[in-house]
């Protein structure tokens, strides 16, 4: 088996400023009191998932999880160490991040499509299928501003899963949907496991990493606390509470 | 080990490109939000050249009595590439910051939000000059005023509309990519633009400037002039599009020939608009991976 992503030594530090919003009056200010700081998020990890693996990722917040989620979606470049993903990675965007208000659902899942990297053909050819997994074709032509934000979860969520991704990367955004459309979620991602797709997500809900994951890693303070079997993982876990 | 090399700048190009129908898509998103919700849609971007070259007339030919031959039309052909440029750098400052959310998430060539911008602007700019062609074609044939604009001229059209482009795309993305840190960028942007007006021959004629200069300092003053590409981005429209005629420059000299058209400071309009493209691009690839960063 093949691995879908391996991270080496991988770094990355942010600057943060602590004299607030970026502006020309702070860049005027920082040559006398210089208000910025590095942080160091993320302090040398190295990870292989191989393909067909569902990762669960744990830690506290502040811990570099979504730090590490984000450089595998391309969001980030690493400061340092090697990351190299194999295949079509889509990230699961939480409440329908980049669907436009004034558009209805039927355009935004289009375009969301496209972001996630479906030709214009495919995300035309793909639509029907993505409303009816949303279970909200009804409203599929009204504005997407008119949408409960349950309604956005389910749009976002069907379009992930419908972009043909061989790695789904998920960032705690499964505890939305009522408990029908969560379950529904749980069968697809099972069934996009069972095709072979990889699922790396971070997540809160320690009974759901029991439920779908196979391995599970312990993210503290920017480095590998813990990797392995799931409940070994999740009692050390829990024991440092 | 060393932290990753940033892709060159060719290498960013290949993958616009692989990435054109997110583009394509982005822009036809731009264009229907734009007149989503307002009745009139479209007949919005022709209205307001209108009442412009109304009101411009008024003042130029009523109020300060200036006897230039085909005034508005004149107007007309200068306000709509330059109104172009102004609203697609209004436009694109605002598009890296408003697409945050998406930026945060999702990868994406980032040059993408700003030149969608930029192209929603491109299509009305185009449909408008259509229109303002079909206008002068049929005043021309039903009732004889005015000159056809079907001359040899019009093959020039493509390759300006073209330089025009590049023009805004490169101050797009620079202030675009700069307004990301600096949100004070866009509120220098506005005003640039708003004296630019000013600088750039719209509601007159390059011939009042050279006519308005000192005698002793028409040469470099005149040069200094051009050095703004949209003065003689906006003079080849009007060029092109329209039968240059006397102009009036008020004072001793009243109506005076128009000056010929002047190819080397069109050359130089040329050559800066793709400088600023290119530096904008590189301006761009530089800061973009640190969008998501900023402090």
């Amino acid at each position: 088996m093949s691995a879908a992503i391996e991270i080496s030594g991988l770094r990355k530090s942010f600057t943060i400023s602590l004299s607030g919003e970026g502006s020309i009056k702070t860049a005027a200010l920082w040559w006398r009191k210089r208000h910025i700081e590095r942080v160091e998020v993320l302090r040398g990890v190295s990870l292989t998932v191989p393909q067909g693996e569902c990762l669960a990722v744990v830690g506290r917040n502040g811990a570099g999880k979504s730090t590490l989620l984000s450089i595998l979606a391309k969001v980030y470049l690493p400061s340092e160490g090697n990351v190299a993903v194999h295949g079509r990675l889509a990230p699961l965007l939480e409440l329908g991040a980049g669907f436009h208000p004034d558009l209805s659902g039927r355009e935004n899942v289009m375009f969301n499509a496209m972001i996630l990297g479906l030709s214009r053909a495919e995300a035309l050819a793909r639509t029907p299928a993505i409303l009816e997994f949303s279970g909200i074709e009804k409203f599929a032509d009204a504005p997407v501003r008119t949408y409960s934000s349950g309604m956005l979860a389910r749009l976002g969520f069907s379009v992930a899963v419908h972009v043909d991704a061989e790695i789904l990367v998920v960032d705690e955004v499964l505890a939305v949907g009522d408990a029908e459309f969560e379950a529904k979620c749980y069968a697809r991602i099972e069934q996009f496991r069972e095709e072979g797709g990889t699922i790396l997500f971070v997540s809160h809900d320690l009974d759901a990493i029991e439920k779908v994951a196979g391995r599970c890693v312990w993210l503290k303070d920017g480095l590998v606390k813990a990797d392995g079997d799931v409940p070994k993982v999740l009692d050390a876990y829990r024991g440092s509470f | 080990m060393k932290s990753p090399a940033l892709p060159g700048l060719l290498e960013n190009l290949r993958e616009l490109w692989r990435f054109r129908e997110l583009l394509w898509a982005m822009t036809e998103r731009e264009l229907r939000i734009r007149y989503k919700n307002s009745a009139l849609g479209f007949i919005w971007s022709l209205l307001n050249p209108l009442v412009t070259i109304l009101v411009m007339t008024m003042v130029f030919k009523v109020f300060l009595r200036n006897q230039s031959e085909g005034y508005s039309a004149h107007v007309l052909a200068a306000y709509l590439p330059y109104m172009f440029v102004n609203l697609s750098i209004l436009d694109s400052a605002q598009s890296v910051l408003a697409a945050m959310p998406m930026v945060k998430k999702v990868y994406f060539p980032r040059e993408v939000l700003p030149l969608a911008s930029v192209l929603a602007n491109f299509v009305h700019f185009l449909l408008a000059i259509g229109v303002f062609f079909a206008y002068l074609f049929v005043l021309w044939a039903v009732t004889g005023f005015g000159d056809s604009p079907f001359t040899w001229r019009v093959a020039f059209l493509p390759p300006l509309v073209l330089i025009t482009l590049v023009f805004a795309t490169g101050v797009s993305l620079i202030v675009s990519a700069l307004n990301v840190f600096y949100e004070d960028v866009k509120y220098v942007v506005g005003v640039v633009l708003y004296i630019g007006f000013f600088l750039t021959p719209v509601m007159y004629f390059v011939e009042n400037v050279w006519h308005g200069l000192p005698a002793a300092y028409r040469g470099i003053g005149f040069s200094l002039y051009h050095l703004n590409p949209l003065v003689s981005i906006t003079t080849a429209f009007r060029r092109t599009l329209v039968k240059a005629g006397p102009v009036d420059v008020g004072g001793a000299e009243g109506k005076v020939p128009p000056i010929p058209f002047d190819w080397g400071y069109f050359a130089w309009a040329a050559v800066a608009s793709m400088l600023i493209l290119w530096l904008g691009l590189s301006l761009f690839n530089r800061m973009k991976w640190r969008f998501v960063e900023r402090p």
